[in-house]
């Protein structure tokens, strides 16, 4: 962001001077009128919010507007951290983060490598066709998943049953219920980060992969040595994405079909907070997690991003 | 050395058929269950044996769905004119003065992708129902006019835009805003376009938003009433199916039509 831009000229800033001159205004209304109302809607919406946010985790509060915050210090964050709820909540948003890895990096990536050889024009067709769960609602997703596989008429289970498998109660079994909810959150997305691995893939220098095959190179040591290396960059941007949103993206599908349930098996940290805030109406609670949640969030980000701009940094 | 190459090339099309059967047989599942006369919904014929509206209009005649894909229109289309000009406003604001000031708001607006929806709900849910707008579009589009990853993105479009033809506009006497409208935008359409599309589908399948700020069916976007009718319904598969069907097919009527840019745009500047 330091390097010399385009925009950056002296004519620019000679201009927008006199611009100001002309208007007798200071310098910096015009460029403050130009932001103003991006900033202005992400200071009522966001920014602002997330301090309110921080005030109300010291409070106890029904969100009732008859009824007045009380002010109770740290006691919110205290009672949080007490809480087996919690700790439950925050270790199934750990295992939703790290089920969704698999989907949505190790196997797009998986699948990448191994379809490098041209598959004519056809890849046109798969590329269109895979992307396709991209765009589809995430609650159509849950409702067409729910059909697919209800335990009675469910197409899944008729299958099964076909195969002479037992039928299945994915979202109503406390132990396949997450899992089922981390398929479903990844079947949305592994089309994309197959082709975002595959896009990535194509702009390798086609060179560098021939020089390693004439020196005797096997595929796998083509890809390990040389593909893997040099599509880092979105493979950490994908893992990194997965690690920040992944949970996050699981919320409607939890919403949707199984409330958190059965017994808490699916809940996590963000479907708490919206259980906190608006169904039991606990907004002390609510805000305290959520604040919890954010500090969380900024430091991994820190590592992220670091670990993003040592990246860059290396590729040059 | 041949046979290896056909080999590597059948393993890539058996993986990319099996991952396009995984990603396209769920839909058209929900396209045969949705086509099947009542009494067969349970088939597991492959298609529907004795294909009938039916469903549809079940669905119609029972929930304002058109309605709610008007609402879901008019809400895409405004949040994502919104943004757009906000994000224009100041991207060109970013790209043509810089200092500490906008290099300071410029972070701030990276820390937005920090913020988890979840962890702002309550105070924007106050703020909505202080402003009077719950339960209204308005109340969906306004809180959603300004998108950081939209400023972000048109930043990074401007930054590369010829510096040598704004110079001549300025020699000419153009305003800013007369440089915005006249010399950027008809120049950058095609990064403009994408960046519609990508914000038009993101505010199309939004769901946490309107969840938090719809009460009623006559002003519920599609995402929030297609929930309605499965809580009140759950079991109706045949009519639910219509139902997700008509929720999905302007999209995939638009995807038809535009998909490689689509695919592009996604590629390019990744996921919101």
């Amino acid at each position: 962001m330091t390097q010399a831009l385009p925009f950056e000229a002296r004519i620019e800033r000679d201009d927008a001077r006199s611009a100001a001159r002309q208007l007798r205004l200071p310098g910096w209304v015009v460029p403050a009128l130009f932001l103003a109302p991006a900033f202005a809607t992400l200071a009522a919406w966001i920014y602002w919010p997330l301090l309110e946010a921080l005030r109300l985790s010291f409070y106890e509060w029904n969100l009732l507007p008859t009824t007045e915050p009380v002010f109770v210090g740290l006691d919110n964050y205290r009672n949080l951290l007490a809480l087996a709820e919690l700790r439950a909540a925050a270790w199934n948003t750990v295992v939703y983060t790290l089920g969704l890895l698999p989907l949505t990096v190790g196997l797009p990536l998986l699948i990448a490598l191994m379809t490098r050889e041209a598959v004519g024009r056809a890849g046109a067709v798969y590329r269109a066709i895979i992307f396709v769960p991209m765009i589809i609602a995430p609650v159509v997703v849950a409702v067409v998943w729910r059909w697919l596989l209800n335990p009675n008429h469910g197409i899944v289970n008729k299958l099964l049953e076909a195969l002479g498998l037992p039928a299945m109660r994915f979202l109503q079994d406390a132990d396949t219920a997450i899992w089922t909810i981390i398929f479903i959150t990844g079947w949305k997305l592994v089309g994309f980060s197959t082709l975002l691995f595959a896009a990535a893939m194509t702009n390798i220098e086609s060179s560098l992969i021939e020089a390693a095959r004439i020196d005797g190179a096997s595929e796998g040591q083509v890809a390990r040595r040389i593909v893997v290396p040099l599509i880092a960059p979105t493979t950490i941007f994908l893992t990194v994405l997965t690690v920040l949103h992944g949970a996050q993206w699981s919320f409607v599908y939890i919403n949707v079909l199984t409330q958190g349930g059965p017994r808490n098996a699916t809940t996590n940290l963000y479907y708490l907070l919206w259980e906190y805030g608006f169904s039991t109406f606990a907004i002390g609670w609510s805000t305290a997690a959520g604040m919890l949640l954010f500090a969380a969030f900024a430091v991994f980000a820190a590592f992220g991003l670091s670990a993003m701009q040592r990246n860059d940094r290396h590729a040059g | 050395m041949r046979a290896e190459s056909l080999a590597a090339r059948l393993r890539s099309h058996a993986l990319l058929t099996t991952l396009s059967l995984v990603a396209i047989l769920p839909l058209y599942w929900m396209f045969v269950t949705a086509l099947r006369a009542p009494n067969e919904i349970f088939s597991t014929v492959p298609w529907p044996e004795n294909p009938s509206l039916a469903n549809f209009t079940y669905i119609l005649g029972g929930v304002p769905i058109l309605r709610m894909l008007w609402n879901t229109l008019v809400v895409a289309t405004l949040t994502t004119a919104a943004q757009l000009i906000t994000a224009l406003l100041a991207a060109y604001a970013f790209a043509r003065w810089k200092n500490r000031w906008s290099q300071a708001l410029f972070a701030l607006l990276t820390v937005t992708w920090l913020i988890p929806a979840q962890v702002v709900m309550v105070p924007g849910y106050l703020l909505v129902t202080r402003l009077d707008m719950l339960d209204t579009l308005a109340g969906l589009v306004i809180p959603h006019a300004a998108s950081a990853f939209a400023i972000i993105v048109l930043y990074q479009t401007l930054r590369a835009f010829p510096t040598e033809l704004i110079e001549a506009a300025v020699v000419d006497g153009a305003g800013h805003l007369r440089i915005l409208h006249s010399l950027i935008v008809p120049n950058i359409k095609p990064a403009l376009a994408s960046l519609a599309i990508l914000l038009f589908i993101s505010s199309w399948n939004d769901y946490f938003w309107p969840l938090l700020v719809t009460r009623s069916q006559e002003s519920a976007v599609i995402q929030i009433g297609l929930q309605m009718f499965m809580t009140q319904e759950g079991n109706q598969w045949g009519p639910l199916m219509a139902a997700s069907s008509l929720a999905s097919l302007p999209l995939l009527a638009v995807y038809l039509v535009l998909q490689k840019r689509i695919v592009d745009s996604f590629l390019r500047s990744g996921l919101k």
